[in-house]
């Protein structure tokens, strides 16, 4: 599969070849071989080589590979490496492998020094693969940027962005009017519009520091919480049930309180990484630090029958090790799942280092139906655990066990003597098939069960066995939620040959890819904990550039880093490489704080231009990668629903708590393979923010689902924004928007009792837009209203009310009212 | 200020005031080009705008425009219906020989998987001039054979319904990989300007295991993902307007929302309120052309009695015949589902009286889609797929009464229409039917192939996400050219 070179491409080439003397031999260590390490060792090195060929040194690409030394020439023949560079080879690709040709200079260079005999210097360091993203950030200088434009100057972020249209001669778009700015800053922050009197005091407040005021305001509200917890629950794959075909319902909702209370105080980004990932083996694990770990555990389980539970549990492990990867590391690790990383020094070997760190837990593949202990903590109603509860429990069982032990021989020959007919007889499935199991290996439950038929007049046993049932009865309306559990010895780990997990290879032990930092291990064996503090650790080069990137994407609809999951060799580079490492740095100084990012990005000038089209932008800057104006963004699902509830004054603003109910149509919950009820919550309930609905994941709530809601299946660290008729269907006909529509219409007539029409309308679209309509606007609803008052029958009171129902549903459907501007 | 404009004139307005202060000056932006033609579409004039389900060429001369997928949830049984094997009724009872299954593992392993051999109680006949096997279950079905390819070594990798039923569907067990159905719209765009490009019918007991995953659009904008339909009442969730809103009403919403939208898309220049303005034009004419679809009052007694359509209640028939109507508008992938095929011999699943029962229930609608898709002159331009996620083990299982247990390593599938050869047999099983011995076909060829009828080079139809190019077939797919007409 040749592709000739295009002619524009050989043609400097010739001339660039034909104008170097051939004695003229380059030098190697600073001319040649940047060229190779940085083109070839990646597949040509230490970690992986391709064709038996190493190009990290002089002499290894003097010995070759499977094809020989490819810097030989011979009988007037090209060398290899200058074949496969101009892509005259029959057999072998292009290289690079599938990426854009070596320029002309840089082959001609190759030319030189391989017509020269290839020299080199003894003694040569290999050459190592080199990618920015793998080196930690140096906090580059702040950009001193002459005439910059009123209100760019405080903040170093509109330094570097202003360096950047500098350079081609863009200027920076008008800062947007306030009332689009409060909007803007309150969906960013808190995810709710803001009230019309929130606009009011905005507008009316010409002090200085006006705009930091609104942003502390907001970033210390509750709800920052809640905007915030949903880009990390995507990222964490958080759903309420346990996914496949079963979906069965799981409560794990004090995973996702834990995240909004955690972003709510603030807590440290590096602590956030380390309690979530392994807050149960800190020493003196709190409450609250073992339920972080639940990010672990939002992992499907199949409960379908016929499966090999083990088969699942490994498809948790390997789960939890790609959700790792994307989550913290921006790495596609999940690729060398079968097999070396095509594109990134991460070998297959290395993944199963990753994965030996995860496959400890207790937790089996079936949903924890056949282990004892399964990493589920329980909770009192009232969010407490009893923490004595354990130790109870443990007492309890050793003295069982003690009693096993003393009569382990007379047990044994008891069941030996028991005659098959007795045994057939027995009552449950489970009792008839531990009888057949010698004493010696049954399990604890098995055991229990069989005692009391073997020795029926023990009392002892019967005290301690009715204190065991006691202990682990389930406190009516107790709260449940997994967590992550170590097993007293961890398991063996295994490469899959192929990531087939019948096919076991070489055993490994913990450990981190080679291309990062080395671990630093606690104990004799490294653990999670141990992963969790590399993972947090400042000098990290991927941690802080991957979330303060997240954080970026949220506020401008892109990364600085486009592939926000990908920082790999195969992502694209940062559009503002200084700027990504000045905040990744400013971030780590500032503590690991979150707020402070969101303080920093928020009160930038680059964060407060219009998001209005700019013609002069077409040809430039199609994409606004350089970020000369904002960018408009649909709301996420739950803000869509947020944003019309809010407006229609039903909001019910508790935080926290189960999940919830809102209508939705029949027929949904049909369309997965178990038919589950949805009972429309009634009440309070009913009105709670997007981020409480009930999330099962074979059957969404299509509200959600249709606005691109995240699917609970994998890790998600972007959303898509999709526009399709079937959102526009949601939101005209769905009920729970049709009910929202009354809301508003019903506020309006209440909150503006005989006010003039005009000043009717102005409220209503202040309420869902919080601007004022323009005069045009105005003209068109009131056209409507019109219209709709003439048409509708019956008494006045009921026609007034649907000719507003009517308005209300406009202004609910309305593009911007969806959009953050 | 502008002098408020009574609200017929909006869009004429804001065209004018568009062209003289967006669009003199932005002539290239493509938001420009989509905001004009969006206003022109609103003024009454010129077609919709270029968006993501526009048709688009395909890769080279396509065979098949449409495709109808009719997947039998569960794994039907290719030896009681298709794969004819004398030599397993003969060693009826006998262990399989242990060169089979060294090594293989089968879902059940551990409670009721069987490891002797089952005969089929089924009388076997040949019919057409192809002289296909065909059994006794499926009279309908044998009278149509000359127009279908068979192909009876149809291979899978995974051996849970789930995940196979994902795999079928999308080349992949794991979720969040989108689906045929999707890849489809997204590499030719839709032909349909009122409903969506990929509708899902589903008929039986309960909902294919897996759920919405199986029609999902996966990592791919979900403008491509599969629409469920219901074969009565309220074909779309959302379809109808709320009880208290008339006709009337929603036109009026409609039309002031458009204006508003417009005014919108003017100030801010942003393409996607064009998009926007597009999508609820589009819902508005569902809201009519869906109803229309599921009516069948047009449908002649002789259609009608042809599907065996006798009464309003859902059924695979009536499925059939709406999937006969959905490509008749130019939906590009209409997929139906219909449970419950999971032979194992449990309560409700054995190969006697139950398998008989789902036989009924798809036979006579199946052959009539082919032959009334012939009829009416668009078999040659559609694609109708027959099969399950797998198929079942020569072994049989005992549970309460005799079944099979799932089996990947052959299964029959067949095809009719949109280019395939017509009569043709493609692949054999060993005697025992138990591995695909001539010219196996897994999943991942079937995928090539069918993206080959419809035009498209697997190779090709690929979609960025997470670093990596993804397709359909993954790194594999090989195109089977003699399945083809």
């Amino acid at each position: 599969m040749r592709r000739p070179l295009p002619l524009r491409v050989l043609l400097p080439l010739a001339a660039a070849i034909g104008t170097l003397p051939a004695a003229a031999a380059p030098d190697y260590l600073r001319e040649v071989k940047p060229i190779l390490t940085q083109h070839c060792v990646r597949c040509h090195g230490a970690a992986k080589e391709e064709a038996g060929l190493r190009l990290d040194t002089a002499a290894n690409a003097r010995l070759g590979g499977a094809s020989g030394s490819v810097v030989r020439t011979s009988g007037g023949r090209e060398s290899l490496l200058l074949a496969v560079v101009l892509n005259t080879h029959e057999d072998i690709p292009a290289m690079p492998y599938k990426k854009p040709p070596l320029g002309a200079a840089e082959i001609a260079l190759l030319k030189a020094w391989v017509e020269a005999g290839a020299p080199a210097p003894e003694q040569e360091e290999p050459g190592r693969f080199d990618h920015w993203a793998y080196r930690p950030p140096a906090r580059p200088p702040i950009p001193v940027v002459s005439a910059a434009p009123a209100g760019w100057t405080g903040n170093p972020i509109d330094a570097f962005i202003l360096q950047r249209l500098a350079a081609v001669k863009l200027a920076p778009a008008p800062e947007a009017d306030r009332v689009t700015l409060l909007r803007r800053a309150s969906f960013d922050l808190i995810g709710l519009p803001p009230s019309p009197a929130e606009v009011d005091a905005f507008l009316a407040d010409q002090a200085p520091g006006a705009w930091e005021r609104v942003v502390d305001r907001l970033l210390a509200s509750p709800h920052h919480g809640e905007r915030w917890a949903r880009p990390w629950l995507d990222v964490a794959r958080y759903g309420d049930s346990n996914g496949y075909s079963i979906d069965a319902p799981r409560q794990i909702w004090k995973y996702r309180d834990w995240v909004v209370s955690a972003l709510n105080r603030d807590l440290p980004y590096d602590q956030f990484i380390i309690e979530q990932l392994a807050g149960d083996l800190l020493p003196g694990a709190t409450l609250d630090q073992r339920i972080a770990t639940g990010f672990n555990r939002n992992t499907q389980i199949n409960q379908e029958g016929g499966i090999d539970p083990e088969q699942f549990r490994i498809e948790s492990v390997l789960d939890r090790v790609n959700t790792f990867g994307t989550a913290f590391l921006g790495l596609t690790v999940s690729c060398a799942q079968c097999h070396d990383h095509k594109f990134d020094p991460i070998s297959h070997r290395e993944y199963y280092q990753l994965f030996a760190f995860f496959n400890n837990s207790v937790d089996d593949g079936h949903g924890g139906r056949r282990s004892r202990s399964t990493g589920v903590l329980t909770l009192s109603p009232d969010g407490k655990v009893d923490e004595g509860l354990e130790a109870r429990v443990a007492e309890v069982q050793e003295q069982l066990e003690a009693l096993f032990t003393t009569h382990a021989a007379a047990l044994e020959a008891w069941r030996q003597a028991l005659p098959a007919d007795q045994r057939k007889a027995q009552r449950s499935a489970s009792l008839r098939a531990a009888l057949d199991v010698p004493w010696e290996k049954q399990t604890f439950a098995q055991r229990r069960s069989v005692y009391p038929l073997a020795r029926p007049g023990d009392a002892g046993f019967k005290t301690l066995s009715a204190r065991l049932t006691d202990l682990q009865r389930p406190v009516p309306g107790a709260i449940t939620t997994l967590v992550m559990e170590e097993l007293p010895e961890p398991r063996a780990s295994h490469l899959f040959v192929q990531g087939d997990f019948t096919r076991l290879g070489e055993r490994v032990e913990p450990g981190t890819p080679a291309i990062l930092p080395p671990l630093r291990s606690a104990g004799p064996r490294p653990n999670r904990l141990d992963l969790a503090r590399w993972t947090a650790d400042p000098n990290h080069p991927l941690t802080a550039r991957v979330i303060v990137n997240r954080v970026w994407q949220q506020y401008f609809g892109l990364g600085l880093v486009e592939t926000e999951n990908d920082f790999g060799s195969q992502g694209l580079p940062p559009s503002h490489p200084e700027l990504l490492d000045w905040l990744a740095s400013e971030f780590v100084a500032r503590g690991w704080s979150l707020k402070a990012l969101h303080r920093l990005i928020v009160t930038s000038a680059t964060y407060r231009q219009s998001s209005h089209a700019r013609e002069d932008l077409a040809l430039v800057d199609p994409l606004n990668r350089l970020l000369s104006r904002q960018q408009r963004l649909r709301l996420d699902a739950e803000l869509v629903r947020d944003a019309a509830l809010t407006a229609s004054g039903r909001l019910e603003p508790r935080l926290g708590g189960p999940p919830v109910y809102p209508p939705q149509p029949d027929g949904v919950m049909s369309l997965g393979q178990v038919k589950r009820e949805w009972k429309a919550s009634t009440g309070e309930d009913r009105y709670r923010r997007g981020l409480y609905t009930h999330f099962w994941r074979a059957t969404p709530h299509p509200a959600l689902a249709v606005f691109d809601a995240a699917d609970g299946f994998s890790s998600c660290t972007r959303r898509l924004r999709s526009n399709t008729p079937l959102q526009a269907l949601t939101l005209l006909n769905d009920q729970q928007f049709y009910e929202f529509a009354e809301g508003l219409a019903e506020r309006v007539l209440r909150e503006r009792p005989r006010a003039p029409l005009a000043e009717q309308l102005e409220h209503a679209f202040r309420l869902s837009t919080a601007r004022r309509p323009s005069a045009l606007e105005r003209e068109r609803l009131a056209a409507l209203h019109a219209r709709r008052l003439a048409a509708e029958t019956g008494e006045p009171g009921a026609r007034e009310r649907a000719a507003w129902i009517a308005v209300a549903r406009v202004l609910l459907n309305l593009d911007e009212t969806i959009t953050r501007e | 200020m502008t002098p408020p404009l009574p609200p017929q004139t909006w869009p004429d307005f804001l065209a004018g005031r568009t062209r003289r202060h967006f669009l003199s000056r932005c002539a290239v932006g493509l938001g420009g080009i989509a905001l004009a033609s969006m206003l022109n579409q609103a003024r009454g004039a010129t077609p919709a705008p270029a968006g993501p389900l526009t048709p688009r060429p395909t890769h080279f001369p396509a065979r098949a425009r449409n495709v109808i997928y009719l997947f039998m949830a569960g794994g039907p049984s290719q030896l009681e219906l298709f794969d004819h094997k004398p030599k397993l009724n003969e060693l009826n009872g006998q262990p399989i020989p242990q060169s089979f299954i060294e090594g293989k593992r089968f879902a059940f392993m551990d409670s009721s998987h069987g490891t002797r051999l089952m005969g089929s109680r089924r009388q076997f006949a040949r019919h057409g001039r192809s002289g296909m096997w065909v059994s006794e279950l499926f009279p309908h079905t044998a009278r149509i054979v000359d127009e279908l390819t068979m192909v009876k070594s149809c291979q899978a990798t995974l051996f849970n319904h789930a995940p196979a039923k994902l795999f079928m569907n999308t080349g992949s067990g794991q979720f969040g990989r989108p689906s045929m159905g999707s890849w489809l719209n997204y590499g030719l765009g839709s032909e349909c300007q009122d409903l969506p490009g990929f509708v899902v019918l589903q008929s039986g007991p309960r909902g294919p295991r897996g759920g919405a995953v199986n029609w999902g659009s996966g990592f791919l904008p979900t403008t491509y993902q599969g629409v469920p339909f219901r074969g009565s009442g309220e074909p779309i969730l959302n379809l109808t307007r709320p009880a208290a809103v008339t006709a009337d009403g929603q036109r009026d919403a409609l039309d002031a929302l458009r204006d508003l939208n417009l005014q919108r898309a003017v100030a801010t220049g942003d393409p996607e309120i064009a998009t926007r303005i597009a999508a609820y034009e589009m819902a508005s004419r569902m809201q009519s052309s869906a109803p229309d679809l599921i009516d069948l009052k047009a449908e002649s007694a002789a259609t009608l009695k042809l599907y065996g359509i006798e009464d309003q209640r859902p059924s695979f028939a009536r499925n059939c015949l709406l999937a006969r109507r959905l490509v008749e508008r130019g939906v590009r992938f209409v997929q139906l589902y219909h449970t419950n095929w999971d032979s194992h011999g449990g309560p409700g699943e054995n190969l006697q009286g139950d398998f008989e029962k789902v036989c009924r229930e798809v036979d006579q609608g199946q052959a009539a889609l082919v032959q009334d898709l012939k009829d009416r002159g668009l078999l040659k331009d559609t694609l109708v797929i027959w099969g399950g996620e797998f198929g079942r083990t020569p072994m049989g299982e005992n549970r309460d009464t005799t079944g099979r247990n799932h089996h990947i390593d052959a299964f029959t599938m067949w095809f009719a229409g949109g280019g395939v050869k017509a009569g043709e047999v493609i692949g054999e099983t060993d005697e025992l039917g138990f591995n695909a011995v001539k010219e196996p076909m897994h999943v991942h060829d079937l995928h090539a192939t069918i993206l080959h009828l419809l035009g498209l080079d697997h190779t090709k139809l690929t979609f960025r996400f997470q670093g990596r190019d993804f397709r359909l077939t993954d790194v594999h797919g090989k195109v089977n050219h003699r399945m083809f007409a």
